[in-house]
């Protein structure tokens, strides 16, 4: 561990990463983007649980539960794409604000 | 009998059961199949659940008879049977003693005559009824009401305790409601059940309070209970073992709560009170200044409340007259024979309470001569046959009220016997009279208006003779039951004075006493009263049944559409034109009738006055039961051994009364035609009117107690109703309401975006608050030094820098010692950090530690 990258790096890359999907999920109006920016919130998030189990190596809470995030990703995406797929089938378009079925 | 008492043990006698359960199965079957069973088996089932009621109640009172008769000697024991049913529920005293409230049911001497003429007259008034109501439609509906009546007024009688007396006079209410709006197309019908109903629940209120203070003060809520406890109301310290609080305070004057803040109405008020002897004042304090009552008088002004709601007496004997609406038999069976002699049970059953107070017996029979001469008076000028019976009925309800009031409760309950016989011959015969008019008038009012009537003895002979009998009986005819019940009661009103039955044992008692006079004064006015009793009655019977007919000039054919329109629930639908002379009743009307007058005539000899008997019988049965030496031990009784001739003496008014005032209607009624009576109503209109109008006690109730409550509603429905309910609680809600909506809604817009920002705001706020660290502590002294305790979080480290100190490094020790001289106190900083370790997190915050100076263990909190 002689040169490590300190863990404050690590957060601060986190942070950027997180924000970069917060963003993305709320300025972009395409679902696929939308999709696109919540994969990088959930990376975000895993990279930090990654860089945290480091403190703890005697443990892998972190690791392990990073990897629940990821199967979730994927199924998460399966679906997503499934319904950005059928949204478009029906209403010829692929934009959030537009698919609003369910309002009123 | 020897027999049936080995299978039924006095203690669980089961046969009462059969006594309570048929009229009830009576009133269910009629009540349920009574339209599919047709007038035939409806009349079949209520007679025979009647018959065998009686026969049962026969039976019990036969082993009754042999049971009492088992102790032998001069004096009978006071025995009953009794069964109880299930354990209902139970009560407490002051938390300690457990009052048991069971579904007893209990016969004794007293109950088992009133059992007697529930059953025996009821069933007369039932087979009379079968013929009276022989055409009303609601033939099964009638007979179902008044089973349950009898099962009621049953349950009123035999119930072994006060909670179960209750229930039956719950009942008899209802069915009384019930049975007086039985017609109840008819609006005025309706509301005089209303009125009944009311006056009675002011009543019940009265009962209930009464049963609340006697479970408190005494304990018990059964007749043995209350017989062996009665004492307590009247004994200092006998409840709460408090001996200051042994009688209850009246507001707001009670008890030494108001002490010293009252201290301007002495002396003069208290001395008032003391002469009024409604209030003990307490003489243990310097300046007395609490007003409180006797337990004894509270209680028993509490039940006569009850009694006077249900035995019509002033101030609610309203309802009764009004009453009237309902079928005759009706008022022949509830209004006259049994349920209104309910009031006069209950004061002979719970005589012991009453006897302790003898400020509420003189008010007890005060009311009932009042009643008795305000009622008789108004009988006097009325017309209607059934308002005149329902006057007497009240007035002669106030002589009952007298006999129980002067504690003669045997001459009391005896007028309740003989009235029962004569009064519901009586009602009887009226309505025997009613049906006979009905026939060719079909007009409800015309055919009960007296001026209408005359010379019937032609057309009906056997409900002229039977009336006949009865009214005598009334008037009291020496001889007749009417004239021992009466003139026992004028005579112990005149001989004895209620003297309080404790008076020698417990000196501490401050009761009031009677003066000697109001014996005399009660004499008075009931010889009064029994004179126009006299007067009224024969001219109700000269009225209806000698003269000639005038109803030839009524009923022509010019009610026919009257009646055809208003009274299309009424009997006697099939006869449109009417015209047919007036006839006499067929045997089921007149055969009760020819038993109960017989009854009125020479059931006086049951309790004869004079000494004709060495022991007479009803005395010599009650005698247990109004036994005193029973109840309060080692007191010679009330009512002392009074003479014959003084006895004689008094019947001189009694009989003077019933000679002048019968001679004096027969002289203005059959004599002078009426014309005497007439002349006196043109000379004194305004009595007269005062009299016609019934002292205008309806109306000044109207102006006073139903205006104030009219108020009241309107006051809730104008003003209440649409400010307070409306306004206040219903818009204000629904406008918070509605505004939070409107607010929120903003935010439920369906724009996703929207959503995932606030939800990022909302982690940031939450991730804010979880990653800074937080800086909080505790100290405890522990020997000469303070122990610092940080509280936990998330990857803390910390450090505690004292003033001047060197700087340490973070560590994940979360305490420290800081030695700490007695007295003293020291200021130290804590400092935490998160996992991060940088500068951008680290909280602050200064403990101040503290040591007291006069010990070395404090545990305290900064």
């Amino acid at each position: 561990m002689g040169t490590d990258i300190p863990l404050f790096h690590y957060v601060v890359l986190s942070g950027i990463l997180f924000a970069i999907g917060g963003i993305g999920f709320m300025v972009r109006r395409n679902v696929l983007f939308s999709l696109l920016s919540i994969e990088i919130l959930l990376n975000a998030v895993n990279l930090s649980l990654v860089a945290f189990n480091r403190l703890r190596p005697q443990n892998h809470t972190g690791h392990i539960l990073t990897f629940f995030v990821i199967a979730a990703e994927a199924a998460e995406v399966a679906v997503g794409l499934a319904i950005v797929i059928s949204l478009y089938r029906l209403k010829r378009t692929v934009r959030v604000d537009e698919a609003d079925l369910l309002r009123n | 009998m020897e027999s049936l008492l080995s299978h039924f043990p006095a203690n669980n006698f089961s046969l009462l059961g059969v006594i309570l359960a048929f009229p009830l199965l009576g009133a269910f079957v009629n009540g349920i199949w009574g339209k599919r069973l047709g007038k035939e088996g409806v009349r079949l089932m209520a007679l025979s659940a009647i018959g065998v009621s009686f026969i049962a109640s026969v039976v019990s009172f036969l082993s009754l008879k042999t049971l009492a008769g088992h102790g032998g000697g001069e004096h009978a024991e006071h025995v009953k049977l009794k069964w109880t049913v299930w354990s209902w529920m139970h009560t407490t005293q002051n938390d300690t003693t457990t009052i048991p409230i069971d579904v007893t049911f209990s016969v004794d001497a007293l109950s088992g005559v009133m059992m007697l003429v529930i059953t025996g007259v009821g069933f007369l008034i039932h087979l009379y009824a079968t013929s009276y109501m022989e055409k009303d439609p609601a033939y099964w509906r009638f007979f179902s009401y008044l089973n349950l009546f009898v099962f009621s007024m049953l349950t009123l009688v035999m119930g072994d305790n006060l909670p179960i007396l209750f229930v039956g006079w719950e009942g008899v209410g209802l069915c009384s409601y019930l049975l007086i709006g039985f017609w109840y197309k008819d609006n005025a019908n309706a509301s005089a059940g209303k009125k009944a109903f009311i006056a009675n629940r002011i009543g019940d209120f009265g009962l209930i309070c009464g049963m609340f203070l006697l479970a408190h003060y005494c304990g018990a809520l059964d007749w043995d209970g209350l017989s062996a406890n009665a004492s307590k109301l009247v004994t200092p310290g006998a409840y709460a073992g408090n001996k200051d609080y042994w009688d209850i305070g009246v507001w707001p004057l009670a008890h030494s709560r108001y002490e010293g803040t009252l201290g301007f109405l002495q002396p003069g008020t208290s001395k008032l009170f003391e002469y009024l002897h409604l209030a003990k004042v307490d003489p243990a304090h310097p300046i007395p200044i609490t007003l409180t009552i006797l337990p004894a008088t509270a209680i028993g002004l509490a039940l006569l409340l009850g009694c006077t709601g249900k035995s019509a007496q002033i101030p609610l004997y309203v309802w009764l007259p009004d009453a009237m609406a309902g079928p005759t038999p009706v008022s022949a069976l509830i209004h006259a024979a049994t349920m209104v002699t309910a009031g006069i049970y209950l004061c002979c059953r719970m005589w012991f309470i009453f006897a302790l107070s003898p400020f509420v017996m003189v008010l007890i029979a005060f009311i009932g001569v009042t009643t008795a001469l305000l009622a008789a008076s108004i009988a006097l000028v009325q017309n209607d046959i059934k308002k005149v019976l329902a006057y007497s009925t009240v007035s002669q309800l106030g002589f009952m009220f007298v006999g129980v009031g002067v504690g003669a409760f045997t001459a009391g309950f005896f007028h309740v016997l003989t009235h029962a016989f004569f009064k519901a011959c009586l009602f009887l015969g009226a309505g025997s009279v009613i049906h006979a008019m009905h026939a060719r008038i079909h007009d409800g009012d015309a055919s009960q208006d007296m001026r209408n009537m005359g010379g019937l003895k032609k057309y009906m002979p056997v409900t002229y003779w039977t009336f006949l009998a009865a009214t005598l009986a009334i008037i009291g005819l020496p001889g007749t039951s009417g004239f021992f019940s009466k003139d026992e009661i004028l005579f112990r009103a005149f001989s004895s004075h209620t003297v309080h039955p404790l008076a020698t044992q417990a000196a501490a008692i401050h009761a009031w006493q009677a003066p000697e006079w109001t014996g005399k004064v009660i004499y008075g006015l009931g010889v009064i009263a029994a004179l126009m009793t006299a007067f009224y009655m024969v001219r109700l019977f000269l009225l209806t049944f000698h003269g000639d007919f005038r109803g030839w000039k009524i009923g022509e054919g010019n009610k026919a559409s009257a009646h055809a329109d208003t009274h299309a629930d009424d009997h006697h639908d099939n006869l449109q034109t009417p015209g047919a002379a007036p006839h006499e009743s067929p045997w089921q009307m007149t055969l009760p009738l020819i038993i109960l007058g017989t009854l009125a005539l020479f059931a006086g000899f049951l309790n004869p006055g004079f000494h004709i008997f060495e022991h007479p019988p009803l005395e010599h049965w009650l005698d247990p039961v109004f036994d005193m030496k029973h109840v309060f031990s080692g007191v010679k009784p009330q009512v002392e051994a009074h003479s014959a001739s003084l006895e004689w003496m008094t019947a001189i008014g009694g009989v003077g009364a019933f000679v002048v005032g019968s001679g004096l209607a027969y002289w203005v009624y059959a004599l002078q035609g009426g014309a005497p009576a007439k002349s006196l109503a043109t000379a004194m209109p305004r009595l007269h009117r005062i009299l016609l109008n019934k002292w205008y006690v309806d109306e000044a109730y109207n102006a006073t107690a139903i205006e104030a409550v009219d108020a009241l509603a309107d006051t809730s429905a104008n003003v209440i109703d649409p400010w307070i309910v409306d306004g206040i609680l219903a818009k204000l809600t629904s406008f918070l309401t509605s505004a939070a909506g409107t607010l929120l809604r903003a935010f439920q817009n369906g724009v996703m975006h929207l959503y995932a920002a606030l939800i990022v705001v909302g982690i940031a706020v939450c991730g804010w608050f979880f990653v800074m660290p937080h800086a909080h502590a505790t100290f405890e002294i522990k020997g000469n030094s303070a122990i610092v305790t940080a509280a936990p979080g998330p990857g803390y480290r910390y450090r505690w820098v004292e003033a001047g100190g060197k700087e340490r490094p973070f560590t994940e020790r979360p305490a420290t010692d800081i030695p700490l001289e007695a007295g003293a106190s020291k200021d130290i900083t804590l400092e935490v950090t998160n996992a991060f370790g940088h500068p951008w997190f680290i909280a602050k915050k200064v403990v101040r530690v503290s040591r007291p100076a006069n010990t070395d263990l404090k545990v305290g909190q900064k």
